[in-house]
């Protein structure tokens, strides 16, 4: 076993260990603000799974989205209801682009530690997803900034801090803003798994110069890359929920009784099983291929690639295999008290979030059309 | 080593790299294979491609996947996929190649020394050419029904019964043939494996047309067919396991995308003489049919991965004929649908300024979802064996 290998083996068994599926306290969180245990936040940290992809020489591991995606496909079978992706992995890998190194040094540490839960925002009203889109404006006065705005679908909601993408006259900045800069500006809006999503009407906040982690051209390319990171790492937690939805699905099918006989011995159910296996696999081999462009150090549009492939499968296989467990299982899959909707509301969010199946596949085919 | 297969070869290409192999292999199939027999839309007859399996023969490249000692290329499996995806991606056509891709792995496992030297020298001349006879007009899916009859007279075996389906008959001088020798035992356990010689009275041989029209297939009628007792390959009455031993790199080939990718690019040649190819409705599906293969292909190299490590391959390589198949009947719908009026057209057909064979992906697409096991016997196989959901 090579090192890397044997890095990624400890990693996956220790968040094997770590994320037990736990349905009381799943439900217990479920429209709790913040939606999540931030003292459980503090553990992850601990196992250094924030610090994956920080350069070692920021206090982080220095490791790449293979040991990402382990951590994340293990967290999707316990259906965690955890930020990992969204602020775990985005904000270190965003982070550790930004050029303000006073800033940078600032707040580092405190994200990797867990203390500091930070989200990013971009998206406009209308959900769109590239970095160009972004909802929010910046000018610059008295030598400061001032930025307005609209952005939506900000995962977690309630963070502590906000890295926010705004567009300038010039391009694009991503500027630091704390919770605390803003009074009722942050508003929430319920998901499927019961864990809201922010929405921030910006109007005229006024931040320093020195808030600004990054400008110029490079902004966009640091923001398009640290989502593409983490939509490949989104997709190995997708594996891991529909993997589990599939298993409970298959033990069902073995154990459930009807006209005399375990309802998994009719072929009509057997057929239908296999071909949301294949789903799974696809799903599966999909994502260990992007992981693996990434771990070669492809980039740019490359990752693009790479990330709308593994997120076209796994979002489509994940929704699949989430709508027709519910089917085999008949009624109790549709109840609450039942496990399986934990999954599939997780999946439904899951899906939907950093662009579905069928954007990755548009935006897929348009860059490979480029090529 | 006592007996000579008479074949040597120029080096050693295990200790070539994967690189430098592909090159040397490549060389040769785009310097020599005869363009007009390339991505032919059917399968080609021998007197077709007769001359170049010979020149194959004559290189010492007949059988790249026998051990060197018995004449073959003694590939590893690493290179082996390297030769079998350059003759994919060169569109090279195949004979009835039955002797080395299956008599061949059968005799060097479960033959005898004698059975290889009587037959492996003329598999690697192509003097020989074999077919395999399995299916029955009763027995498809449920193969193991056969009733083919061998019974023992002397020192022979007299075999009647009837084959179908039975590939490139019409070309081949050998079959090796399941019967049943044991009418009292448990289907599985009365089955035998014998080699038998065509060229004799009682063997009669009917191509089938197909409906495409080509004559791919044919019925063998075996009636009081002679062949020596020492024909038998493998124990009497273990002719199951003999034959069930085949199915194991046979499984990867079948789920490999170059088909698949093959069909991408007649649709992408279709979608642009037609003015679709930037149409949405066509981009999101071909979009989709892309990803599938795409995904096809990830599943494959994870599958590859296994076999060149050397490693057993896991029942579930089953879903990946499955997919491969059924992603090309797809791409083969995409392609009807975006022909329009070409649809109507059979053979070579004028598009445009481009000319290109509309219904061939269509027909091509029919046979792979039933042969080897059809897709629903994977599906069984699969939801009992890997998924492990109970039989009824």
């Amino acid at each position: 076993m090579t090192e890397q290998t044997e890095t990624i083996a400890l990693l996956r068994n220790s968040a094997a260990g770590f994320a037990k599926f736990d349905g009381k306290r799943i439900r217990g969180w479920r429209g709790n603000a913040p939606g999540f245990d931030r003292d459980l936040w503090g553990r992850m940290a601990a196992q250094g799974w924030f610090s994956i992809l920080a350069a070692e020489e920021e206090g982080g591991l220095g490791l790449g989205v293979e040991a990402a995606a382990a951590v994340a496909e293990q967290l999707g079978r316990a259906c965690a209801p955890e930020p990992f992706v969204a602020s775990g992995v985005l904000g270190p890998a965003l982070l550790s682009q930004a050029t303000n190194q006073a800033l940078k040094q600032d707040l580092m540490p405190a994200v990797l530690s867990g203390d500091l839960l930070v989200s990013l925002a971009w998206q406009p009203a209308g959900g769109a997803l590239p970095p160009e889109s972004t909802g929010v404006t910046a000018q610059r006065r008295n030598g400061g900034l001032v930025l307005d705005g609209d952005a939506r679908f900000i995962n977690p909601a309630q963070a502590d801090g906000y890295m926010v993408l705004a567009r300038e006259p010039g391009g694009l900045l991503l500027v630091w803003v704390d919770a605390k800069a803003f009074d009722g500006a942050l508003s929430e809006e319920p998901g499927p798994d019961g864990i809201p999503s922010g929405r921030l009407r910006l109007s005229g906040i006024e931040l320093a110069d020195s808030a600004v982690l990054m400008s110029g051209n490079r902004v966009a390319e640091a923001v398009q890359g640290a989502l593409d990171q983490a939509v490949i790492v989104q997709s190995a937690e997708l594996c891991g929920l529909m993997q589990r939805a599939l298993d409970m699905t298959l033990d069902y099918l073995k154990t459930r009784q009807q006209f005399g006989v375990a309802i998994g011995s009719f072929q009509a159910l057997q057929h239908r099983s296999v071909d949301l296996f294949i789903q799974q696999e696809l799903a599966r081999h999909a994502t260990a291929a992007a992981i693996q462009k990434a771990e070669a150090g492809a980039a740019g549009r490359d990752l693009s690639l790479a990330a709308s492939s593994a997120k076209a499968r796994a979002a489509e296989a994940a929704m699949t295999i989430g709508t027709q467990a519910i089917q085999l299982h008949g009624a109790i899959g549709f109840t609450d008290e039942y496990d399986l909707g934990l999954y599939v509301n997780r999946i439904v969010r899951l899906a939907a979030s950093l662009g579905n199946a069928a954007w990755h596949r548009r935006r897929f085919g348009d860059l490979s059309e480029g090529a | 080593m006592s007996f000579q297969y008479g074949v040597t070869q120029e080096r050693d290409w295990n200790a070539l790299s994967d690189a430098e192999f592909r090159r040397i292999v490549r060389a040769e199939f785009e310097t020599h294979y005869p363009a007009h027999l390339r991505y032919a839309p059917r399968r080609l007859r021998w007197h077709e491609n007769r001359d170049w399996y010979l020149r194959m023969a004559e290189k010492g490249w007949i059988a790249p996947n026998w051990p060197v000692e018995y004449g073959g290329m003694g590939l590893s499996a690493a290179k082996l996929l390297i030769f079998q995806e350059e003759a994919e991606r060169w569109g090279i056509g195949r004979y009835q190649d039955h002797g080395t891709l299956m008599l061949g792995p059968v005799l060097l496992r479960w033959g005898t020394e004698e059975q290889r030297r009587q037959y492996l020298p003329d598999v690697l001349s192509c003097k020989a050419i074999w077919c395999q006879g399995y299916s029955e007009p009763g027995s498809g899916s449920d193969l193991a029904s056969l009733k083919t009859r061998a019974v023992r007279e002397g020192d022979a075996f007299v075999i009647t019964g009837q084959k179908i389906w039975t590939t490139l008959a019409q070309d081949a001088t050998h079959m090796f043939v399941l019967v049943r020798t044991d009418f009292e035992a448990k289907k599985q356990e009365g089955i035998s494996f014998l080699l038998v010689d065509l060229a004799q009275d009682g063997v009669t041989i009917r191509p089938i047309r197909d409906m495409a029209g080509h004559e791919e297939f044919c019925e063998v009628f075996l009636d009081g067919v002679r062949t020596p007792a020492s024909n038998l390959v493998g124990e009497l009455n273990k002719g199951w396991t003999v034959a069930k031993s085949l199915l194991g790199f046979e499984r990867i080939h079948v789920g490999s995308p170059k088909m698949p990718e093959y069909g991408l690019t007649v649709l992408e040649k279709i979608a642009r003489a037609r003015g679709l190819w930037d149409d949405p409705a066509f981009r999101e599906k071909y979009v989709r049919l892309k990803l599938d293969v795409a995904h096809l292909s990830d599943a494959y190299n994870h599958f590859t991965g296994i076999v060149v490590r050397g490693e057993a391959l896991g029942q579930d390589i089953s879903y990946l004929k499955i997919w491969a198949t059924e992603s090309f009947q797809r791409i083969a719908d995409l392609v009807i649908e975006t022909a329009g009026p070409f649809a109507a057209l059979n053979g070579e057909v004028e598009i445009g300024d481009t000319s290109v064979d509309v219904l061939a992906s269509f027909y091509k697409a029919r046979p792979p979802t039933i042969y080897g096991g059809s897709n629903e016997i994977q599906r069984n196989i699969l939801a009992q064996q890997v998924l492990g959901l109970p039989r009824r």
